[in-house]
């Protein structure tokens, strides 16, 4: 059996609502394959529901979501994690980025909502940061 | 501090460290007469307005007419648009620009459940005949062109409405002039999706509107695809151009099949948005080489025999992609130079993005800037004195010449696979654009493309030029703005004549249904005359062609 500590990292990117600003998450995708890590690329127009199921179903780490048109990302991220606890799968990461404004980033860091990665934030630190947030969560889980 | 340490520039080049355009076109140090050995000027070149119009589409370009001055806008209401556009209008504007908001580019209305939170956000929201009253309310259609920025096939509907609505105020068709985006195919791999599904009756739908218009509207610009989108998607200056066009062959080859001479309404389909980015020499050779290409298609390809069937009018949008979040006043600068390369491509028209576009939609002040930026390149810089003022620079007409080469290849490659739809449905046409997208994002990773501000020259937040940026409103705040929209168009559908819609969309769907001859334009305006709405005429007529009512599959017809 694969060691669970060491099993290739599974992410489902995602852009929920209609925002269509996919750019981000073309790109973010290619370099998380070039990682090593394991894509399930849902692309734009998802429901929050939908981007959960799929994670539950994938057996997912990590659900990355990308917003950018407006502000309804304090919507759909938050109703996101709320999906997660009612079914138990809390215990998927859920990273953020895309134009997530300063002032919003208090109240998703407090659901669990890291990242906020942006136009500028170098590839090796996404990585990293998805890495880290995987491994910390593998130990808990483990202990 | 150490004495030993001292400060270092931070400069890392004391050469130009760029030896290749942004399409990856290698570039030589300096270009000579003989890059240009064998060009014939009469044929390849020409003078400004003749064929084949490398050199602009005008004989005095720019003493005859300024180029259009446009700046973006498209704010919530209907009203507060309409607002805005007075104020542009006063501010010397000659054309207003209208932007759908979200759900009217989906083709779908505020009630809709996944409309929720959507209506009137980042764009205007336009559902109804009565939003066009609100929108052009004190503004004379027949004094002021206006651009509609709807793509998809909400296009259609969109453009009755505004033609039902100058009919109601009784202006001159003949006399209205402005144009509509209304080109689906290039949705499939830019933005939106959903409503260009299915794309055989998208098509049709724009089709409709261009043959309506060249009879009835005869200074509208009934399509303008959008090289923009596919640009900002990846597409570098050499497929932005090739591709659009290439979709353009298939209207042009519609229209032949409905039985109009391609001299009948190419005069009226020519004119592109496109992007234009910082890399300003190939932005300018993009321009110049698109006229070409175009003028070449239509007289050699399609045996147009008018001039004005081989004019292409280009319009753009600064890129949006190209500024930076960071040290937003650096923005105005890169705004700056590529409307330079505008004026000095030959454009027709053009908006220079707002300082603040990474932030939020342009805020009054952002907008003023724009504007200011055409009245500095129009009135104070002198720029626009003489036509093609580059034209005869070796390195110019060079990578002129290249880039009409290379566009050549990729439209060739298109039609190879049996047209655009085709290279789009393949997935063809997609794989290249994230091919070029990713190769664009590597170099900036790499720094091999140094963008200043984000990854070179970078401060910190508290050394940035302080600056206004437009602000998203609070989510309650949308929230509330999409609900009073979703309230208003619930009251529409509540106190209509609900026999008088139901029947005329009835009416609407028998005619969907007989396929490609039969112009559906007259019938969506009966419609939209009985206060019928965008999702309800757009799902009828998917209906009536096998789709389903709702792109989304959620809701199953309304009336």
């Amino acid at each position: 059996m694969e060691d669970s500590a060491n099993r290739k990292i599974k992410v489902v990117v995602a852009l929920p609502g209609l925002d269509c600003h996919d750019r981000g998450i073309v790109y973010l995708s290619h370099i998380l394959r070039k990682a090593g890590m394991e894509v399930v690329y849902l692309g734009k127009f998802n429901t929050p529901e939908h981007i959960v199921n799929t994670a539950i179903e994938e057996d997912a780490d990590v659900i990355a979501l990308s917003y950018l048109n407006d502000h309804l990302y304090m919507l759909f991220f938050p109703r996101v994690v709320e999906l997660l606890k009612e079914k138990g799968c809390g215990d998927i990461c859920v990273i953020a980025g895309g134009r997530i404004i300063e002032e919003d980033r208090p109240k998703l860091r407090e659901i669990g909502i890291t990242g906020f990665f942006g136009q500028s934030t170098p590839v090796g630190e996404m990585i990293r940061h998805i890495e880290d947030r995987v491994k910390s969560e593998r130990w808990v889980e483990k202990s | 501090m150490n004495s030993k340490e001292k400060v270092k520039s931070a400069r890392r080049f004391d050469g130009c460290p760029v030896t290749e355009t942004s399409a990856g076109i290698p570039l030589k140090e300096v270009y000579r007469p003989a890059d240009l050995e064998g060009m014939d000027y009469r044929k390849e070149v020409a003078d400004p307005g003749e064929y084949p119009f490398t050199r602009g589409i005008w004989q005095n370009m720019y003493r005859g007419k300024l180029w259009t001055r446009r700046v973006f806008t498209g704010l919530g209401s209907t009203a507060d648009t309409n607002k805005r556009y007075k104020y542009l209008l006063e501010k010397g504007a000659s054309g207003l620009y209208c932007f759908g908001d979200t759900i009217t580019h989906q083709g779908i209305d505020p009630d809709h459940p996944l409309a929720r939170g959507y209506a009137g956000v980042s764009g205007v929201s336009i559902v109804c005949l009565k939003d066009m009253h609100a929108l052009f309310d004190g503004i004379s259609l027949e004094d002021v062109s206006v651009s509609f920025n709807n793509p998809s096939m909400a296009a259609v509907v969109v453009y009755a409405a505004f033609v039902a609505y100058a009919q109601n105020m009784g202006y001159d068709l003949k006399k209205i002039s402005g144009s509509i985006l209304n080109e689906p195919i290039h949705l499939v791999y830019s933005m939106y999706e959903t409503n260009a599904k299915p794309l055989g009756l998208a098509a049709k739908l724009a089709t409709d509107v261009i043959e309506y218009s060249i009879k009835n509207t005869p200074r509208w610009h009934p399509i303008a695809p959008n090289a923009y989108d596919l640009h900002e998607k990846g597409a570098n200056a050499i497929q932005e151009m090739a591709i659009t066009i290439a979709i353009m062959e298939e209207y042009i080859q519609r229209m032949l099949k409905r039985g109009y001479a391609v001299d009948e309404f190419a005069p009226r389909v020519n004119v592109f948005g496109c992007a234009c980015d910082m890399d300003i020499f190939e932005e300018i050779c993009k321009f110049r080489a698109a006229r070409r290409v175009w003028a070449r298609t239509m007289s050699e390809k399609y045996g147009a025999q008018k001039p004005e069937s081989c004019r292409l009018y280009l319009s753009v949008h600064t890129s949006g992609n190209s500024l930076t979040v960071q040290q937003p006043v650096n923005n105005v600068a890169r705004v700056t130079l590529e409307s330079l390369a505008c004026v000095l491509g030959g454009l027709q028209s053009f908006d220079p993005a707002g300082y603040d576009e990474g932030y939020y939609i342009l805020t009054e002040h952002s907008a003023l800037t724009s504007l200011n930026i055409h009245n500095i390149l129009a009135y104070e810089s002198r720029v626009a004195s003489v036509a093609d003022p580059l034209a005869g620079s070796y390195f110019v007409e060079w990578l002129t010449n290249k880039m009409e080469e290379e566009m050549f290849k990729v439209i060739n490659k298109i039609n190879d696979m049996g047209g655009a739809i085709q290279a789009t449905e393949s997935g063809w046409i997609g794989a290249e654009l994230d091919r070029e997208l990713i190769r664009e994002q590597q170099e900036i990773e790499e720094k091999k493309r140094i963008i200043v501000g984000r990854n070179e020259f970078v401060v910190s937040k508290e050394e940035e030029v302080p600056i206004m940026v437009g602000r998203d409103r609070p989510l309650e705040e949308q929230m509330a703005t999409s609900e009073k929209r979703e309230n208003e168009i619930r009251r529409l559908r509540e106190t209509r004549d609900k026999k008088k819609a139901k029947d005329a969309l009835t009416t609407l769907g028998e005619e969907a249904a007989r396929g490609e001859a039969h112009n559906l334009i007259p019938l969506i305006m009966t419609s939209l005359r009985a206060n019928a709405t965008l999702g309800e005429i757009l799902g009828t007529i998917r209906v009536a062609n096998g789709a389903t009512y709702d792109p989304y599959e959620v809701l199953h017809g309304q009336i």
